[in-house]
């Protein structure tokens, strides 16, 4: 089978060139980051991502598919015990999804599957809060809170929830109809600040 | 926070819209403080290397200030963990210049609702005592410089594309919300402040000279 080839190193499909990724990136190696520090620097990400890439791409009238996107960040965070209400805070003014697909999975079917490719990294692992030296361990406890987590959102946020134990061909075509049947939510109704704000923004720091 | 008088630990914050004044108030307290017997540390901006990093990527930047407000966040929470809360544990005097109230005005400059930084920043534990930077050149508004202190960090990233934050209107927007801080423990840290602001932390650190009363106020049984 013909390999994908790889994109470039700090290029993204949307043409993106990420601000804090390669400074995270050596802070996570070193293992230096608060659980605060951690949340935040992934916070500035995702508020460059929306501003200079998901929301120039929408604009333009595309279809941006964001493989993963605020609510991993939440769910991953208030793991980590933080408020969810500071959270929220701090990534706000929020540009909501017209669509929330969260594939659920049960805890041990994802310690599972990580098991049988790699060791999971010292944060993905939780190990700088559950203080288990045994990564895979480590991952067991933290992922159980990290999926308790997405279920409590699933049902604040009317997530979409596909069973990702299935076959990926039933995954598919499951998530195809669903895109298929969503309305478009109104940005004036559920992200007029967010919107409004990047409109205000000069355009050479949107870009 | 009422100052805890069985500690000497105390988190002074300085504040000011330029990073030139903040870093010499900083200094001249320090100063004033150590020759009183009092051993200090001073917590600056950029403790984390973020912003020197982001500004040696090469890249045009181009980064709004809601998202630098929140590099500014992640930078504290470094201070926070690093300097701060570790020489506060020690039983130290920390000067954290800048602090919250900097930020808080810069973003609130830029447009940002006052409301959302201080709920960013909500983490940062409220400081013993407050200072606010003499202010020099007020006519003048932000050098873009990449090391001099945040407003000019930001500065020098809105040059090209946000000029109208360099023009003289925002500054003093800036200073009149460090301005609207009040309360006995805020201090103008120009002329006779320093010394004020000196004065109310040394008065408040328990003195190990004075003798403590061996007899306790109520007779037992």
């Amino acid at each position: 089978m013909a390999r994908k080839p790889r994109q470039p190193s700090g290029l993204h499909p949307l043409g993106f060139v990420p601000l804090v990724k390669p400074l995270l990136k050596v802070r996570k190696k070193i293992r230096t980051l608060s659980t605060e520090e951690y949340s935040l620097l992934h916070a500035v990400d995702f508020r460059h991502r929306l501003e200079t890439s998901i929301l120039p791409a929408l604009w333009a009238g595309k279809t941006v598919l964001a493989d993963r996107y605020l609510f991993t960040a939440l769910a991953r965070d208030a793991a980590r015990g933080l408020e969810l209400d500071w959270l929220l805070h701090a990534y706000s003014p929020l540009l909501w999804p017209d669509l929330v697909i969260y594939f659920s999975m049960t805890p041990e079917d994802s310690q599972r599957r990580i098991a049988s490719t790699r060791s999971p990294r010292y944060y993905e692992a939780g190990q700088d809060i559950t203080g288990i030296d045994d990564p895979l361990a480590s991952y067991g406890r933290f992922i159980d809170r990290v999926v308790t987590e997405y279920e409590n959102l699933a049902v604040v946020f009317k997530f979409v929830t596909v069973d990702a134990g299935e076959a990926v061909y039933r995954q598919h075509t499951q998530v195809r109809e669903l895109v298929k049947s969503t309305n478009k939510r109104p940005w004036p109704v559920f992200s007029k600040d967010a919107v409004e704000e990047w409109l205000r923004t000069p355009k050479a720091q949107r870009a | 926070m009422a100052p805890n008088t069985q500690s000497p630990a105390r988190l002074i914050a300085i504040d000011g819209s330029r990073g030139a004044d903040v870093a010499k108030s900083a200094d001249r307290l320090a100063a004033v403080l150590r020759k009183r017997g009092v051993a200090c540390v001073i917590s600056r901006w950029d403790a984390s290397g973020l912003f020197g990093e982001l500004a040696q990527t090469g890249e045009r930047i181009a980064a709004s200030p809601r998202t630098l407000s929140l590099v500014y966040a992640a930078d504290l929470a470094f201070r926070l963990r690093w300097e701060i809360r570790t020489a506060l544990a020690a039983g130290e005097v920390v000067i954290a210049a800048p602090y919250v109230e900097t930020a808080v005005a810069f973003g609130t400059g830029c447009g940002l609702p006052q409301q959302w930084l201080r709920e960013l920043l909500r983490f940062a534990p409220q400081a013993d005592v407050q200072g606010l930077a003499r202010e020099r050149k007020l006519g003048r508004t932000w050098k873009p410089r990449l090391d001099r202190g945040y407003p000019e960090y930001c500065a020098a990233l809105f040059a090209r594309s946000a000029p109208r934050l360099l023009s003289k209107k925002p500054r003093p927007a800036v200073i009149a919300t460090l301005e609207e801080a009040r309360g006995r423990r805020v201090f103008q840290l120009s002329g006779t402040g320093i010394e004020k602001a000196a004065k109310s932390v040394t008065g408040t650190l328990p003195d190990a000279s004075s003798p403590r009363s061996s007899r306790p106020r109520t007779a037992r049984k």
